[in-house]
């Protein structure tokens, strides 16, 4: 039975990370509307939208946060990846530089991110045969060394899409369920996932006290 | 045959004439626009009452601006009330560069935006490129790919990012540019964005892209305490889905709601932003806040988030909005949280000194 959007067993916070122009918004757009735009607007700042879907024979909602890829706005962006479960780190397989600063990304996340925070390296436009500049197999040797799940899209032609939104979901799901099993304070803490706001599940990150007002949510 | 391809063409994609509202906007099929409103009420009514408007501005701003100054010291009420009812839109490109002091700035550095368009060379050009097809993608102006829009949005872009290399070129810059390219001449808007920036008129706005994005913390922190204060229970409201403004303002500041904002909303809220200062971008926000009010405090998490980027219709309409923006008294306010500000995180510095001298030395 389909059940409503507003029933699900586990609300997983994502952000959707990488330099500008690369697709995040389309990405997002693919996945949550089905929507594609050729000539979408620069992000200023941040976006949001949910998706709810079966991971795993549970209903998952995916609360994702799209973030305005140039440099400068880091200074509003990396708020947002404070209780984020999951990173999407996309690049343009028709830009080397988009894949050469996959490692500072990736530094960001470090610096701003709860520290087990899980990352799926992204292709995107792989429409773009003939302008391919980014070699699959060089981006899959890349995300082994670095430990990241990879998967290469096209929003365009909504290609995998979907297939990398669950591939990250099902990597959350699975940390989660295991660590609710080994300790009874982590269950607690993946309960208060049901209630839509608290989604932490990593002790409360440091910057918490700054009294900042909290972009997590 | 090629007369045929033409005509497939036709029937796929502009069966009926492409519709644009009054500013060039495409119109999609299903949007009701705002142009409905005027239309309803009496056309020759409207007509009249506009043509009586702009004779009572040209008489105030004289021959290509030659009273102007004179005016505005003698009766800078009337001017004040003038503007927040509007420009007339035949005049609004001339009258933006008078009230804010670009005219002046033109005057005094001939020649300089040529130098800067043309021999000068920017680290910023490959960002500007890459964001130009993404900027106002919906008007026709700013269309066509390489057309005489993209290519001035462009050259404004380039020329301010070799003026300013501390400032260079930052998202959100490029909808700036494009609504005063869509009024005036590349020159006069390149000149009008530097007088925002650096302060012609107003305190500068350059904080709002400087590295860090400072002006854009404070502005946030300043509007969050106004909400509280003025929009208690909204702001508890807030508080407890944990929504805070840089979730839905920052581009109300960033971009002084051209982003997003229906044209004829955002040219309202210029007229007054170009002679008040950014004052009335905190009593529009506010104003919007206010007047959807009750929908808001019933609202969870997500459905906030979405109703804060998607404001109804009736919201939009200025001659409810702005009104009941003026309403709202925040300059005392605005100050003291300003130095609470500064206080706490230190003096925002600015890129560079600025004077009008200096600009005509340093190039
Ligand atoms: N061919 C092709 N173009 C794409 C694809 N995804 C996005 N684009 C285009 O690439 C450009 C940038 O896409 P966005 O989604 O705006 O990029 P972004 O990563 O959100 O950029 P910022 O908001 O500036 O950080 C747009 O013109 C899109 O139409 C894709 O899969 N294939
Ligand atoms: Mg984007």
């Amino acid at each position: 039975m389909a059940r409503s959007d507003e029933e699900y067993d586990y609300l997983f916070k994502v952000v959707l990370i990488g330099d500008s122009g690369v697709g995040k918004s389309n990405l997002l757009s693919r996945f949550t509307r089905n929507e594609f735009c050729l000539e979408s607007k620069s992000t200023i700042g941040v976006e949001f939208a949910t998706r709810t879907l079966e991971v795993e024979g549970r209903t998952v909602k995916a609360q994702i946060w799209d973030t305005a890829g140039q440099e400068r706005y880091r200074a509003i962006t990396s708020a947002y990846y404070r209780g984020a479960l999951g990173a999407l780190l996309v690049y343009d397989v028709t830009k080397p530089t988009t894949f050469d600063n996959v490692g500072r990304w990736l530094k960001e996340l470090r610096d701003h991110a709860d520290a087990n925070i899980v990352t799926t390296l992204i292709g995107n436009k792989t429409d773009l045969k003939h302008l391919r500049a980014v070699a699959s197999e060089d981006a899959r040797t890349y995300a082994e060394k670095e430990g990241l799940s990879f998967v290469e899209t096209s929003a365009l032609e909504s290609i995998n899409v979907d297939k990398a939104f669950h591939t990250i979901l099902a990597e959350i799901y699975r940390i989660i369920s295991k660590k609710s099993l080994s300790s009874s304070a982590d269950a607690a803490a993946a309960a208060t996932l049901k209630e839509g706001k608290t989604i932490t599940v990593a002790a409360p990150h440091p910057n918490a006290k700054d009294g900042k007002p909290c972009c997590s949510s | 045959m090629e007369k045929k391809r033409l005509d497939d063409h036709e029937a796929a994609t502009i069966s009926s004439p492409r519709s644009l509202d009054r500013f060039g906007f495409l119109v999609r099929p299903d949007a009701s626009t705002s142009d409905g409103l005027v239309k309803s009420r009496s056309a020759q009514f409207e007509r009249i009452r506009e043509d009586r408007r702009v004779r009572k501005w040209r008489k105030m701003i004289g021959v290509g601006g030659s009273d102007w100054k004179h005016y505005l010291r003698k009766k800078p009420h009337v001017v004040k009330r003038r503007i927040r009812k509007g420009i007339p839109d035949c005049l609004r490109g001339l009258v933006w560069q008078l009230i804010s002091g670009s005219r002046d700035l033109l005057l005094m550095n001939p020649g300089v935006y040529e130098q800067l368009v043309i021999y000068e060379t920017s680290a910023s050009e490959l960002d500007i490129i890459r964001d130009i097809s993404r900027t106002f993608p919906s008007h026709v102006f700013f269309q066509q790919r390489h057309g005489p829009g993209q290519r001035s949005l462009y050259n404004v872009l380039k020329a301010y990012s070799v003026f300013d290399r501390d400032v260079g070129y930052v998202q959100g810059m490029g909808f700036l540019a494009g609504l005063l390219l869509l009024y005036m001449s590349e020159e006069d808007a390149f000149w009008l964005l530097v007088a925002l920036l650096k302060g012609a008129v107003h305190a500068p706005m350059e904080g709002l892209y400087l590295t860090g994005l400072p002006l854009v913390q404070q502005y946030l922190f300043q509007f969050e305490h106004l909400v509280q204060e003025h929009l208690p229970k909204l702001g508890e409201h807030f508080a407890q889905e944990m929504i805070n403004p840089s979730m839905y303002a920052s581009q109300w500041f960033i971009t002084v709601f051209s982003y997003s904002f229906p044209f004829h909303l955002a040219l309202r809220i210029w007229d007054v932003f170009l002679f008040e200062g950014v004052k009335i971008v905190f009593k529009v926000g506010l104003a919007l806040l206010k007047y959807c009010h009750d929908d808001l405090v019933k609202l969870p998490f997500e459905k906030l988030i979405h109703a804060l980027k998607n404001f109804p219709q009736d919201a939009m309409n200025p001659d409810i909005l702005l009104p009941l923006a003026y309403s709202i008294k925040i300059s005392r306010r605005l100050e003291e949280l300003r130095q609470e500000y500064e206080k706490k995180n230190g003096k925002i510095t600015q890129s560079r000194e600025f004077t009008e001298e200096q600009t005509v030395q340093r190039l």
